[in-house]
């Protein structure tokens, strides 16, 4: 568990030097099909085909815009119950399969 | 619903008619899913295994009805928030973007042992691997003196569709100042909060068009989902409307006569000018007659919701002894996304992930004022254990309030399309 958040943490960091992670091979631990399967838990309420009426749309957001979002949920730096408890249990492969899934979208 | 009625089969595909007796001529190797219930279980499942399978997998959804109306947001119907078309789907998505088969008739019988699904029309339907999504059936003797007969003078309305236009008309046409009754039902049930959810849409009719009106909540339970948000809620938007009267002050509903519309209990004989009464529930029957159940439910194996009594079926939803994640549509659609993989994994030989389950209800208990509560949960040896969670504040900010109930619209627009398209 420390060595996640160790490595979190240098995730979070590395996002407000630069923009490293508009390049996928930096996503460490990135599997798609695991970001397609997690991706499953998003559309529950994410509707990847509507207006984002209520709740935003996530397809076509940037990788570093998503990852820069979950991890102020998981700190709790950005308020919403529901997005808090997504952003909770998901760790850094978990993040990263999700952003590359998300990246390879229309 | 207890008539049998012989269906039509949609004839989305001329092939449906032939596979179904010859399924492996029709389909050659292809492994077959089958589906029963076309709910947020049943289509997810449906869905999820033709779409992730890639073809891979034919699947198959019997479903009765070729428009399915949702249970959840059903209340905000009653109280104005939604047209009653607005909660209505169809399976034409379903069927058109990844491939599956519809067919509309009854499921009447599992024979385990053939794997085969027999349906009303008398066709019967082979199956590898068979989920059971049905939902739930009305226990309506659980009340004494409420039947299927009574349900015309105080609908249920606890599986959508007519029943609670129904309901919604007879809250309209109460007289004047009268007293509406409202029966929830004991746990567990489909919909932990919709009784009281119910109660403030009603409140909400009463307000507008009828505000010397009373509400009398008969409950079997002493405590509810939500309470203190309910609670705080109802004396805020309807002061002095609401009575909510737990078991252990009635002292129980002793008999109940749907022509008098009275309540017998014993602290009072209440009488109605209108009323909704949500009888005790178990699993659907289609569930009991695979022999998957254990008394009113199913158990299931945590990680893959497959049935104890039956390794190749998979029970979902509200029909599952999923504790401890309650019966509600999002559980179902979450319980249907591990099922599906694990369904596919165990057919194509497709990597099957580590079994993650959410769940979040929100309710509407006046304008803008949405409250919710959630949870995830992971599959244990034992049951399905919840990890984390959270509920709304009671003394929220209005703003926050009305972002909840904002959200809520974004969630049913995601679940539909999730289940539907």
């Amino acid at each position: 568990m420390k060595s996640k958040l160790v490595l979190l943490s240098i995730v979070f960091s590395l996002i407000f030097t630069n923009s490293i992670f508009a390049d996928q091979k930096h996503l460490v631990g990135a599997d798609a099909d695991y970001g397609e399967h997690l991706f499953g838990e998003c559309v529950t309420c994410h509707n990847s085909t509507g207006l984002g009426q209520g709740i935003p749309k996530i397809t076509g957001m940037k990788t570093n815009q998503f990852i820069t979002k979950i991890l102020a949920y998981k700190s709790k730096e950005k308020e919403n119950a529901v997005m808090q408890m997504v952003a909770e249990r998901l760790g850094e492969e978990e993040i990263n399969s999700l952003a590359l899934y998300l990246s390879k979208l229309k | 619903m207890t008539k049998i009625k012989r269906r039509t089969f949609v004839g989305l595909a001329a092939a449906t008619t032939t596979a179904l007796s010859m399924p492996s001529i029709a389909f050659g190797a292809l492994p077959r899913v089958v589906v029963i219930g076309g709910g947020a279980g049943g289509a997810t499942a449906a869905k999820y295994i033709a779409k992730d399978s890639k073809g891979a997998i034919d699947v198959t959804l019997v479903e009765a009805s070729k428009r399915y109306y949702t249970c959840f947001f059903s209340n905000l119907y009653l109280g104005d928030f939604r047209a009653y078309s607005s909660i209505g789907h169809n399976y034409y998505g379903l069927a058109v973007n990844h491939g599956v088969n519809m067919v509309h008739e009854w499921a009447l019988s599992v024979n385990n042992a053939a794997k085969k699904v027999n349906l009303g029309s008398g066709e019967s339907i082979s199956y590898d691997k068979l989920v059971i999504s049905p939902g739930i059936d009305l226990k309506f003797e659980s009340v004494n003196g409420y039947s299927a007969e009574a349900q015309s003078k105080m609908p249920h309305a606890w599986k959508s569709g007519t029943q609670v236009q129904l309901l919604k008309n007879q809250v309209k046409g109460m007289k004047k100042g009268g007293t509406f009754v409202m029966v929830p039902p004991p746990n567990p049930y489909r919909c932990p909060p919709g009784p009281y959810e119910r109660v403030s849409m009603i409140a909400h009719q009463f307000k507008k068009s009828n505000p010397t009106a009373k509400i009398v909540i008969l409950d079997p339970k002493n405590k509810f989902s939500k309470q203190g948000l309910f609670m705080e809620g109802w004396q805020k938007h309807y002061p002095g409307m609401i009575e909510w009267i737990s078991a252990e002050t009635h002292g129980g509903i002793k008999k109940i006569n749907a022509e008098t519309m009275e309540f017998e209990t014993d602290l009072d004989t209440f009488k109605a000018d209108a009323a909704s009464v949500v009888p005790a529930q178990r699993a659907g029957r289609i569930a009991m007659n695979a022999g998957v159940n254990k008394g009113d439910w199913c158990p299931i194996v945590p990680g893959s919701m497959q049935a104890q009594a039956d390794e190749n079926i998979y029970v979902l939803g509200d029909a599952s002894i999923a504790k401890s994640m309650p019966k509600s549509g999002f559980s179902a659609n979450s319980q249907a996304k591990v099922a599906a993989n694990h369904i596919r994994g165990s057919l194509t030989g497709s990597k099957v992930f580590t079994p993650r389950f959410a769940n979040t209800c929100w309710s509407l208990v006046a304008t803008n004022d949405g409250i919710k509560v959630g949870a995830n949960y992971k599959a244990t040896a034992e049951k399905i254990d919840k990890t984390s969670g959270f509920i709304s504040k009671t003394g929220e900010d209005s703003n926050l309030r009305k972002a909840t109930y904002e959200e809520s619209i974004g969630w049913y627009s995601g679940i539909t399309s999730d289940m539907f398209s």
